[in-house]
């Protein structure tokens, strides 16, 4: 998969992800990249946490402008 | 006609082109000769303590043809005598009241010794003062040159020791081999220089004979280490200086030296924030009759810009030079390639194939003509295949319309510091 299809992607996740409800709740960053937990529903009891792990540096862009801009 | 006139720190010059002092500055005979030609100010062959020099000095460095690419020399400062470097000074000056004339002056780390060039110098009438902190050879060995000026305590020191007395501006000349010039120009700050120029020569060995197994140049079949200059520094130079020119410490003006061959290099020091230039390897490769383009040039692109006076182009691309982490990451460009122009000699193919991101297709059309095409959204906008391309306008790096707001590093990391677990 080419560099640009792996962000499509990443991107479409974190889209889906925002478009469901989802909101960030810990972003860390290693050598493997970046893992984004997003977390939904508003009781404790509902909560459900997925994480994502983003490879392409164009995807550690696109969060970070999500979070800064539209979020 | 723009206003050409310069006033770096109150020393004034009918143009903001200075030889550098160097061969080209070594008598009255060569500065007359240049102020002729039309340079608006020189800055003395170096004065201070007797020395000797070698034979077998210099030595270029050739790219592609392209003769003196970058020049090298272990030369030291004037060999000649105080007393006629004087006299020649005075007389030009007689002639040239108009013309700057700075002495460029080298003496031992100690108060007294400056005290005494300075008012020699001053006695005999010059319109400023460069304290050269920068020869990197000969002179470095012995604490002068570069040697004191690594040290930024001994740069203030020496500085201050020289506006103890000077009665002229002081300009302090700073080496390049350091690894923040700005630690050093702010010294001079801190000194009292009313200027700093930039760049000296760069630490340089301009080669090995694969015949003899000689230094180049040798002398006797020893090297020894010199001092690096012409159009191969500029972009060294043209950094330092905007460097300075950025760093708020640093307020006062600055006189920019180095690889500066034309008007155009000229102009881009200006705007990067010098007040004025000084040039030295293009003189000693064409003659002193550059300047005539040099000022033609310089003059027409102020017209074209309508500004009326140089002084008012100084500094104005210095906003624009920020750090990395301030660079807007959603910032796009992509190369096109233009295939009305394009001469299918694959070299950008190459280059983005081996070495950058293979996003540039061989393709053939209807015809069986084959035609190159970049994969816009795999191409990273590295701008390689436009600087290895042979021909000018076959590739554009175009702008991306922006889908997404602008952010750059330092918001990136400062925004998502909240969500680190
Ligand atoms: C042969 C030679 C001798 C030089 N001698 C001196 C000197 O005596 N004093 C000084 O301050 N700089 C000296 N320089 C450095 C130049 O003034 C200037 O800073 C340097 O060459 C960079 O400018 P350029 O790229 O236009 O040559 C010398 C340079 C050359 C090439
Ligand atoms: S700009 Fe860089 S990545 Fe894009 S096509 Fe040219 S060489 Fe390849
Ligand atoms: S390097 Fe320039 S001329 Fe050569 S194939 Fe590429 S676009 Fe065409």
């Amino acid at each position: 998969m080419s560099e640009y299809e792996t962000f499509m992607e990443e991107k479409n996740k974190i889209d889906s992800y925002f478009d469901k409800g989802y909101q960030v709740i810990s972003i860390f960053e290693n050598l493997s990249g970046t893992f984004v937990d997003f977390v939904t529903g508003e009781e404790a009891i509902e909560r459900e946490v997925v994480q994502i792990q983003l490879l392409t540096a164009e995807a550690r862009k696109y969060i970070a402008t999500k979070l800064l801009f539209v979020s | 006609m723009a206003d050409l006139q310069i006033n770096l720190a109150g020393i004034k010059s009918p143009n903001p082109f200075w030889l550098a002092s160097a061969p080209p500055t070594n008598s009255g005979y060569q500065v007359q000769r240049a102020f002729e030609a039309g340079w608006g100010g020189a800055v003395w062959k170096t004065l201070g303590d007797p020395i000797i020099n070698t034979t077998a000095r210099f030595a270029a460095a050739s790219f592609n043809g392209k003769k003196v690419a970058g020049f090298n020399n272990i030369e030291l400062i004037t060999d000649r005598p105080l007393e006629v470097n004087l006299k020649e000074i005075y007389e030009t000056k007689k002639r040239f009241p108009n013309h700057a004339i700075i002495a460029s002056l080298m003496v031992e780390p100690k108060q007294e010794k400056w005290h005494e060039i300075v008012k020699r110098v001053e006695d005999i009438g010059v319109d400023g003062l460069e304290l050269n902190f920068g020869c990197p050879h000969g002179m470095a060995e012995r604490g002068m040159g570069a040697a004191s000026g690594q040290v930024p305590e001994l740069v203030e020191k020496q500085t201050y020791w020289v506006k103890e007395v000077a009665k002229t501006p002081v300009i302090v000349k700073l080496t390049p081999n350091i690894t923040d010039i700005t630690v050093t120009a702010e010294a001079a700050v801190c000194g009292g220089a009313d200027a700093v120029s930039m760049i000296n020569t760069i630490n340089s060995l301009m080669g090995v004979d694969l015949d003899s197994w000689n230094t180049v140049p040798h002398v006797a079949g020893k090297g020894a280490h010199g001092g690096y200059c012409g159009p191969a520094v500029k972009p060294i130079a043209l950094n330092m200086v905007g460097e300075c020119a950025r760093n708020p410490l640093i307020d006062i003006p600055i006189s920019g030296i180095g690889g500066i061959s034309n008007w155009k290099d000229a102009a881009e020091f200006i705007l990067m924030g010098a007040t004025g230039v000084q040039v030295c390897t293009a003189a000693m490769h064409h003659g002193f009759s550059i300047v005539e383009d040099m000022i033609d040039g310089l003059n027409n692109y102020l017209d074209e810009k309508g500004i009326a006076s140089v002084m008012d182009l100084v500094g104005k691309s210095v906003p624009k030079y920020s750090n990395w982490g301030d660079l807007d990451l959603n910032y796009k460009v992509v190369a096109r390639i233009n295939n009305d122009v394009c001469i299918n000699c694959n070299k950008c193919h190459i280059s983005c194939e081996d070495t950058s991101h293979q996003c540039i297709d061989m393709l053939k059309d209807a015809t069986g003509k084959s035609y190159l095409k970049v994969r816009e959204e795999d191409c990273v906008g590295c701008n390689l295949c436009s600087i290895v391309c042979p021909v000018d306008g076959a590739i554009d790096m175009v702008e991306i319309k922006q889908t997404l707001p602008s952010m750059t590093w330092n918001e990136r990391q400062s925004r998502i510091a909240s969500f680190m677990t």
